[in-house]
């Protein structure tokens, strides 16, 4: 039984080296432009949907006000670059740990909320963060702050002509998104987190601090978040309020992770290779002329697969357990 | 150490104008199995929840292991040795069998190894290692009973609390259950249970406290309490009173 467990992990982790070997060359041969900027936005809501997932999926505390830690790690690194002349690399870091705090000092209010209510905060906080960027002029209001480009370079993280090294950026993050998770989940947290999304009360008289592992998977998660939204930033070279923190972004986070699979491993990741291609396809395609009718495509292919496998589609892969054991 | 392994002293609650528990002071000696009984809205689920740390009292102290715990929250108390079982099961439905338990093993194991040996120690012991890598969700209510007890036990308590884990199960899976607790009382784990099977309780427990209307009614040997005319007319009126 152990050694099952065991193999299960090793061969998680081998099928994620290989995957991201295989991702690492298709660059390589695929040299449009604009494939390749779909394949960086892919990688990029792969990462922020794994990240969203540690909070949502794993501990169960649906948060659909992501796009304020995604906005936070796109400023910070912005306004330390451009006013302070931080390097972005640790712009991204202090993105990170200042959202890390933020989302701890708001879960300390917000996790005493159950189920709806705290999703309704969260989306409600967002909002209010979202209006306070805007109006703030010091931050370049709603008007938004251009990052100077001064040519390529690895230092300041800025490149004009390729998009090569923001491809294996996003890449590096989704890898280590996806580590940090794999890691988690074989771990004490990892078991208290489903325990809390199962069932508080009894975790609680299992010994698990409750509150303590919301405000866990709320730091980490926000942290990884923060990161992708300064590569964002870095990636577009200019943001604004409402597009760096707006609605959507919570949602385009979190709509992975639910079609993939929430709360599992390579659902997130399943649901961005899908979900955000097919975005950016009928955007492109049937998005311009026929006013939204790309949004009803969209909306149809989420309805459909959520009707299809409410369970993520990552269980088409998993073997029927049920069966095996009965 | 002589002193008994829990105490409630004078404890009250009061929920408004409603009062679960009036002036209560009860212990538990180590290694006993005592059975907490009562009519329905006697107070035994309330004293039960005050003692496992769901909600402190509005008055009175909890004692654990010479230790007063009253203000302690539920996981701190898991820590310092009392684990519970719910009346209503409340498994960890998405998780498999052995994760659920696992999530107990974890209060006295950091790593992941052992704690998982643990739980899969304790799975044999309950008889659930079969089921091992089985959803909770798909479980049938018995072995949901056998799982609620099992991951308690990985919390490896001085004292068990079990609220009503017997009831509502045919007299097959009854008596099952209560070989299972005589046999966790053998490894030296004290046992407090909250039952309303009088037939199945009686028989297993070494002292019975018996509350009504949120007092302490009676309190002894299992075969002194039934006979005793107060028990009696609390449970089935004054017409059926015995010599009172």
């Amino acid at each position: 039984m152990d050694t099952d467990f065991a193999k299960r992990r090793r061969r998680d982790l081998i099928v994620a080296f290989c995957l991201a070997a295989i991702a690492a060359v298709v660059p390589l041969f695929v040299k449009d432009v604009y494939v390749q900027n779909i394949m960086v936005l892919t990688l990029m809501y792969g990462a922020l949907s794994q990240s969203w997932n540690i909070l949502s999926g794993y501990c169960g505390q649906i948060s659909l006000g992501h796009a304020l830690y995604f906005g936070l790690g796109a400023y910070t690194t912005t306004i330390l670059f451009t006013k302070f002349g931080v390097l972005p690399w640790f712009g991204m870091i202090g993105g990170g740990a200042i959202s890390a705090v933020i989302a701890m000092a708001l879960g300390y209010p917000c996790f005493r909320l159950r189920g709806h209510y705290f999703a309704i905060a969260t989306i409600v906080i967002a909002e209010i963060a979202l209006l306070l960027i805007q109006n703030w002029e010091w931050a370049g209001a709603a008007l938004g702050i251009t990052i100077p480009m001064s040519g390529d370079s690895w230092l300041k993280f800025q490149f004009a002509r390729s998009k090569l090294p923001y491809f294996y950026f996003a890449l590096g993050l989704v890898c280590v998104a996806w580590f940090v998770t794999w890691w988690l989940e074989d771990s004490k947290w990892g078991y208290w987190w489903r325990a809390v999304k199962d069932n508080p009360d009894a975790a609680e008289s299992l010994g698990v601090v409750v509150f303590n592992s919301k405000m866990g998977a709320a730091a980490v998660s926000a942290f990884l978040t923060a990161i992708g939204g300064a590569f964002y930033a870095q990636f577009v070279s200019y943001i604004d309020p409402e597009s760096v923190m707006g609605f959507q972004f919570s949602l385009l986070m979190a709509l992975p992770a639910v079609l993939g699979g929430i709360g599992t491993l390579w659902g997130p990741m399943l649901g961005a290779v899908i979900l955000i291609p097919v975005t950016e396809l009928t955007r492109s395609f049937i998005g311009g002329s026929g006013r939204g009718v790309d949004l009803i495509v969209y909306g149809g292919l989420i309805i459909a697969i959520s009707l299809a496998r409410p369970q993520g589609l990552v269980s088409l892969f998993t073997p029927k357990r049920k069966e095996a054991t009965r | 150490m002589t002193a008994p392994l829990l105490e409630a002293r004078g404890v009250w609650q009061r929920f408004g104008g409603l009062v679960a528990n009036s002036d209560i002071s009860i212990s538990v000696g180590r290694g006993e199995i005592v059975g907490l009984i009562g009519p329905n809205g006697a107070g035994k689920s309330t004293l039960f929840n005050l003692i496992a740390g769901v909600l402190p009292p509005t008055q009175g102290t909890i004692w654990f292991d010479g230790e007063d715990v009253t203000a302690l929250p539920a996981a701190e108390r898991c820590v310092r040795g009392v684990a519970r079982t719910f009346q209503v099961v409340k498994s960890f439905e998405t998780m498999t069998v052995i994760d659920n338990v696992i999530v107990g093993a974890l209060v006295r194991n950091t790593v992941m190894r052992v704690a998982r040996r643990k739980a899969h120690e304790v799975l044999e012991f309950c008889g659930l290692a079969g089921r091992a890598n089985v959803l909770a969700s798909d479980l049938v209510p018995s072995e949901k009973r056998r799982l609620e007890v099992a991951r308690a036990l990985a919390t490896e308590p001085k004292l068990l609390l079990l609220d009503e884990c017997l009831t509502g199960l045919t007299p097959l899976e009854a008596q099952t259950g209560v070989e299972l607790v005589r046999k966790v009382r053998d490894t030296g784990v004290t046992v407090l249970m909250v039952e309303h099977v009088m037939e199945i309780v009686m028989p297993l427990v070494d002292r019975a406290i018996v509350l009504d209307l949120g007092k302490v009614l009676v309190e002894g040997k299992p075969k002194d309490v039934v006979r005793d005319p107060k028990v009696i007319t609390a449970y089935l009126g004054d017409r059926h009173a015995v010599g009172a």
